[in-house]
């Protein structure tokens, strides 16, 4: 039973990293119709540079923010390569495989091929429904929910959001009622680029990250945004949930070599699923 | 005269190319040393794969990252069949008729969803693939891989050096390329070009969008199942290895680079990428430097490719090249201009030449 929770409990916490990830896809594809597959690398890159101000000798705290504010720059260059000028929506997807590749580079460069890790939130476990917990655990489960309810009342509270939203329902109408279109873009890629490197910074202290981490990370990450059909954040927030939970299952009750290949396999169901109900849907109108 | 009237609709100088390629190509295998007779087929595979994945990106509008995992089961599935005693060609066409069949039953579901389902669909599949391979090693050898796989036998004759692959390459490429050229030309190839400029105009014109994306996509995973079952009897040994995520994105820049969906460009951007790839490896691994840096080389400089080429040769090479004969060609009197212009829209290229009503009405279009 506490085995149980203590899967329960990663997976949970792990499920976070992948709404934050798949809560930038959506956001992102919802305002420009680009798949960004540089997501991961947000996170990846976002991680790196807490480790490098973490040893620096930033204080613990200070270099998270910095480096969260860091993948959010990052995240505008990107989205400024990606959508400034016209292109097909094959190019932009190439484009942000580019982009992927390019940060993978960079990493490798900079910080090398060795699995890199920090200290996070010190302090005694926290005993939770019987068993004791790493306070990261929950600082991550915190602050990823905290984050993700922010950016709800963002978006659904102020101009910039509202904004936002009309570029995604309407773009040619918002562009008619004044507001800029790529502007409102390029906030949606800073966005997803802070989502990542908050993720990143998060995770770094439970599991170590390597610099070609962001493949893995993206296509989970979208698999858990397609559960919400890239527009819903809150579907993509239960995606999440769903493969961080099922991924910890397999690897802890059958095999961990097998739980990326699982979860894969879930996320082609879901693909299919969502394949045969828009059809369903399409008949129906 | 009947022999005029077929070349109308092609554009002479870009034959003339073609031609000369082919009979180049044909005669290097005779001069070549070993190493660089393993660069040949390489490229002559890689061609195929793209011209392929060219076809899927240029017409369908869909991206496969997930190519080298086609690649790689082609070469599993003919391996083993051929070591489970099958005539190797008989396992070489079975080998690519089994990649067609399960990227035709991904596909026809995978491709009724927008926003690049099939992209991480296939990449999804590249994984697995992958992880499969690994923890099956009593059917495919797990990651220590499959050896003794035997040559390749047409009949009574044994592949059995490196020149005689080339050769068996070259067919295999040149029949490849002649076939994809021939179907972006048929009534299917309009229907494709088509849906290229507009899926719904396409659509309400009675093209079945979904039905031509699919064979698109089965047509291209078949292609790049048979390099990889021809790469399998070529090396004689596979292992998971052999097949990374990197390979797939390897051909997606090759297509970039030639220009998606022109049949010449698959050759094109085949060729600079395996030179490219050579070249930085080889930059990279002097004794002196650092393990990770032809990794880095190879990535970054890749990524920089990438993201140079799509702003600004957004047709490739091919499509490059096409534009600047043309407008070359402007300035010559008004009306070799103009012949040359009806020539020119029989170029199979569906990015490269600006929108221009043709002889026979149909509208080679530039989409954006």
């Amino acid at each position: 039973m506490s085995v149980l929770v203590q899967y329960l409990i990663t997976g949970v916490s792990r499920g976070f990293l992948f709404a934050l990830l798949a809560t930038g896809f959506v956001i992102i594809f919802r305002v420009t119709k680009v798949v960004n597959f540089a997501q991961g690398s947000f996170a990846v890159l976002g991680g790196f540079i807490a480790y490098s101000l973490l040893g620096a000798g930033v204080p613990q705290g200070a270099a998270e923010v910095l480096a969260v504010l860091a993948s959010a720059a990052i995240g505008l260059v990107f989205g400024a390569v990606t959508i400034l000028g016209k292109m097909s929506p094959t190019a932009s997807l190439v484009t942000t495989i580019g982009l992927a590749l390019f940060s993978e580079a960079a990493a490798m460069l900079i910080w090398g091929t060795t699995p890199l890790t920090y200290n996070g939130l010190s302090g005694h476990d926290i005993r939770v429904a019987g068993i004791f917990v790493q306070p990261q655990y929950l600082l991550l489960i915190g602050v990823s929910l905290v984050s993700l309810i922010i950016l709800w009342l963002v978006l659904d509270r102020t101009y910039v959001g509202k904004a936002m939203t009309a570029c995604a329902s309407n773009p040619y109408a918002a562009r008619l009622s004044g507001i800029n279109v790529k502007r409102m873009g390029l906030l949606s890629f800073a966005i997803g680029g802070a989502l990542g490197g908050i993720g990143g910074v998060l995770i770094m202290p439970l599991f170590p990250i390597t610099y070609d981490g962001d493949v893995n990370l993206a296509i989970l990450g979208f698999a858990a945004a397609i559960v919400g059909w890239l527009r819903s954040p809150g579907l993509a927030l239960a995606g999440g949930l769903i493969f961080g939970v099922a991924e910890e299952l397999v690897a802890g009750y059958w095999s961990e070599a097998n739980e990326t290949a699982v979860a894969l396999v879930l996320m082609i169901l879901i693909l299919l699923w969502q394949a045969h109900r828009r059809q369903r849907v399409e008949k129906l109108v | 005269m009947r022999f005029l009237h077929s070349l109308r609709g092609t554009n002479l100088p870009a034959t003339l190319g073609v031609v000369v390629i082919a009979a180049v190509t044909l005669v290097l295998p005779e001069v070549l040393n070993p190493p660089d007779l393993i660069t040949y087929v390489t490229i002559g595979l890689a061609t195929v794969v793209v011209a392929g994945l060219s076809l899927l990106m240029g017409f369908a509008g869909q991206v496969s990252l997930g190519q080298a995992a086609f690649y790689g089961f082609g070469a599993y599935a003919a391996a083993i069949l051929a070591m489970h005693g099958w005539p190797p060609l008989l396992a070489l066409v079975a080998a690519a008729a089994m990649t067609a069949a399960i990227a035709g039953i991904v596909g026809a579901l995978l491709l009724r969803l927008e926003g690049h389902a099939l992209a991480f669909g296939t990449l999804a599949l590249q994984l697995i693939f992958l992880s499969v391979i690994s923890q099956t090693p009593s059917f495919s050898g797990g990651p220590i891989g499959l050896t003794n796989i035997p040559a390749l036998s047409l009949g009574p004759i044994a592949l059995s050096s490196y020149r005689s692959y080339a050769y068996f390459v070259w067919i295999v490429t040149a029949v490849v390329l002649l076939l994809s050229r021939n179907i972006t030309r048929s009534r299917p190839g309009r229907g494709l070009r088509a849906m290229a400029t507009s899926p719904s105009a396409a659509s309400a014109a009675g093209v079945n969008v979904v039905s031509y994306k699919l064979r698109d996509f089965a047509l291209s995973a078949a292609y790049a199942g048979l390099a990889g079952g021809i790469y399998a009897f070529f090396i004689g040994y596979l292992s998971p290895d052999a097949f990374p995520v990197m390979l797939s994105i390897q051909f997606l820049i090759m297509v970039v680079v030639g220009g998606l969906g022109t049949v010449s460009g698959a050759f094109v951007g085949a060729a600079v990428i395996t030179v490219v790839a050579q070249m930085l490896t080889s930059l990279g691994s002097a004794p002196s430097l650092p393990a990770q840096l032809p990794t880095v080389l190879t990535e970054g400089v890749y990524a920089v490719i990438l993201l140079l080429l799509l702003r600004l040769m957004p047709d490739g090479i091919v499509g490059f090249a096409s534009r600047v004969t043309k407008r070359l060609e402007s300035a010559v009197p008004a009306r070799r201009a103009r012949r040359q212009a009806v020539a020119a829209t029989g170029s199979e290229s569906v990015l490269g030449p600006p929108a221009a009503e043709t002889v026979d009405g149909t509208c080679a279009g530039r989409r954006q």
